[in-house]
């Protein structure tokens, strides 16, 4: 058996990028010295290798080369420089359904799809049933295509491709189109495929799917790696990456303002990490630009999806401020901090009892990282005891 | 380019699906189906025979819609080729975006489809033919080498302008517009005795056209024009002005074609790379 299922060596893609797009004869004549373009390198330098039986996951923001990787190494596209070598069979998901014809029967389309994956009739036999029932499309397995929900199209492509059994699978961000008890298949038979030994290459923006189901994670930023290693620090570095890029939107109307949101641990000393149980103060220090009347103060903490794990705000609290003017702080004393292991942002925002008037909001916008000394599993930590009785 | 050939040898079958997928989406939705494939001769054969025999009487030639038919279903196979496959990797950008395969299949495929075409109307032919008691001629056997001839000649051609087609669409108009002008340049609904007479010193470059040479044999074959037409177009030079096939015309028409077929597989797989950004 060959070291690695996938090598790829110093691989670099440039795409011309032409200002005008020149297609027929007499532009080609008539522009034939002008004809201007700009190098775009879609990837620059990236090697990686893949050994078999190997999960590797490759993340990235939209443009920074995944998919272009992808189509290297399934032989679409052809680096500029560099190169690929892959052995043993390769199925692609770059496109569920790809090359499905309406006009067929889903049957038809099964041995048609199959065949434009490179795999045979005969295998295809063995496996017909388990595709069918995977699709979920017993009943319309022989009905035309066209006529096909947009879910069983693509529940159809997915579960050929996986069914057939190639040594390298393929996939490029389709679990995504699924409902979730769908998605949750597919994740399943990936997890068998894996231990069946064989290779996989994940393309998704889902990432924390890569920490479920990858041995080894690659980050593309714009053509290049930034970062490779475990699957978790690679997504924490993900997260960081994104949430500096991504700047927290910020509204309202600075009557009264925000100057700053701190941070504090016990020591009431700022700082970025955490541990689970231990407890936080948020303080928000405000200035009235005019003197303001009833206003309230809040915060949340979200998660990187944006899921809420907590927020208050004084009014919630029973709280009545007045009428404020000059500056000052209003401090948040968490008395334990539940979370698990994870990154997570502060909101912090002043707004008037209604919340018809916005003072100022500053959404997600302190960072803090969250540790634990338990590997339990979860968002939250909830103390528990174990008795045993027999 | 053997690597290409072994890779396209395992890919057999997705040739061989997409062949039969072309088949089956041609005729899907339609009441007929199937039978339009037997149609198209039989009305071809109908209304040739009615405006031949009623309206442009040629008393000259003996069956000229037999004389008709054997060059024109054979010129209609090479246009049907040439016009479905030039534009099939253009067309499929769904899947040369999305999936690996041998790109060559897509043309392929569009030829492989109009192979089973070409031989369900000559079936239709033939049936026509013996019902008519046709005087078949023994150079008839030799029927799967001039198709063997054809075939590589359209390959070569196909291969060659369908990946050219990528990169300057002009390829698709323009074989529209020239294979009517070829066809009116080939000996199909005139006897080349016309050309001929008319042409004069010019007949030689006329005989260059390698398809005149293809459609000929075709002539000579199926309608047998030492039976048919020995008696008329008689020239100075003593040949048969309905046909006029020599072996250097032959030889050269087959080393064409197969140089082309070289060719134009070398150039499809040269520019293959490049498709994906292309579409």
């Amino acid at each position: 058996m060959a070291e690695y299922a996938v090598e790829i060596d110093e691989v670099s893609k440039m795409f011309k990028l032409y200002h005008e797009n020149v297609k027929s004869l007499k532009e080609k004549v008539l522009f034939f010295r002008k004809r201007g373009y700009e190098e775009f390198w879609a990837l620059k330098d990236v090697s990686v290798s893949v050994k078999p039986g190997e999960t590797l996951g490759i993340i990235g923001a939209n443009g920074s080369g995944k998919s272009t990787l992808l189509k290297c190494v399934t032989k679409i596209l052809y680096p500029t420089s560099g190169k690929v070598v892959t052995n043993g069979s390769i199925a692609a998901l770059l496109e569920l359904g790809a090359g499905f014809q309406p006009d067929l029967t889903g049957r038809e389309n099964v041995y048609l799809n199959a065949s434009i994956l490179g795999f045979s009739k005969k295998e295809v036999d063995k496996r017909f049933d388990e595709i069918v029932a995977f699709a979920e499309l017993e009943r319309f397995i022989d009905n035309h295509v066209r006529n096909y929900s947009s879910g069983m199209y693509i529940r159809l492509g997915f579960a050929i491709a996986i069914n057939v059994d190639p040594d390298i699978l393929i996939i490029d961000e389709v679990l995504a189109v699924g409902d979730e008890a769908f998605q949750r298949k597919c994740l399943e038979r990936i997890e068998e495929i894996q231990e069946s030994g064989k290779t996989i290459i994940f393309v998704t923006h889902n990432v924390e799917i890569t920490k479920e189901i990858c041995s080894y994670v690659v980050m593309l930023d714009h053509g290049s790696v930034v970062k490779e290693g475990r699957p978790r620090e690679v997504v924490n570095y993900y997260h960081q990456v994104m949430e500096t890029a991504e700047e927290g939107s910020e509204r309202g109307d600075r009557r009264l303002e925000i100057l700053g949101v701190a941070l504090l641990n016990e020591a009431e000393e700022p700082t970025t990490v955490f541990h689970t149980g231990q407890p936080m103060k948020i303080r928000v220090a405000w200035r009235a630009n005019e003197p303001v009347t009833d206003p309230v103060f809040g915060f949340s903490i979200d998660d990187y999806r944006g899921f809420t794990a907590y927020g208050t705000n004084t009014r919630l609290k029973g709280l009545d401020l007045g009428t404020l003017t000059g500056e000052g702080f209003v401090q948040f004393d968490l008395s334990s901090l539940p979370m698990l292991e994870g990154r997570y942002l502060v909101s912090a925002a002043i707004h008037s009892r209604d919340e018809q008037t916005i003072y100022h909001w500053l959404d997600r916008h302190v960072p803090f990282d969250m540790k634990s000394d338990v590997d339990d599993a979860g968002l939250l930590y909830v103390p528990t005891e174990i008795q045993v009785f027999r | 380019m053997i690597d290409r050939l072994k890779d396209l040898w395992v890919h057999r079958e997705l040739l061989y699906n997409l062949t039969v997928k072309e088949l089956k989406v041609k005729y899907k939705r339609s009441v007929l189906g199937f039978l339009w494939s037997f149609m198209n001769p039989l009305i071809m054969l109908a209304v040739f025979s009615l405006v031949f025999s009623i309206l442009v009487k040629n008393d000259a030639m003996n069956w000229f819609v037999v004389y008709l038919m054997s060059g024109l279903l054979p010129w209609l196979f090479f246009v049907n080729c040439l016009m479905q496959s030039v534009g099939t990797v253009v067309g499929n950008p769904g899947l040369v975006k999305k999936v690996y395969f041998p790109r060559e299949t897509l043309p392929l495929a569009a030829i492989g489809a109009n192979i089973f075409h070409f031989f369900m109307q000559m079936a239709v032919f033939f049936i026509f033919l013996l019902i008519i008691g046709w005087h078949f001629s023994i150079y008839l056997l030799f029927f799967p080498l001039v198709f063997l001839l054809e075939v590589t000649f359209t390959l070569g051609l196909c291969m060659f302008l369908s990946a050219a087609n990528v990169y300057l669409r002009d390829v698709q108009h323009f074989v529209e517009v020239a294979t009517m002008a070829w066809f009116w340049l080939t000996p199909i609904v005139y006897p080349i005795g016309m050309a001929m007479n008319a042409l004069g010193e010019w007949f030689r470059l006329y005989l260059l056209n390698p398809m005149t040479n293809i459609i000929q044999l075709w002539q000579f074959i199926i309608y047998n024009p030492h039976y048919y037409a020995a008696k008329v177009y008689k020239f100075p030079d003593k040949y048969p002005a309905v046909n006029y096939l020599s072996f250097w015309g032959i030889l050269g028409t087959s080393l064409l074609a197969v140089f082309l077929l070289v060719f134009g597989y070398y150039y499809f797989v040269r520019k293959e790379r490049g498709f994906a950004e292309q579409i």
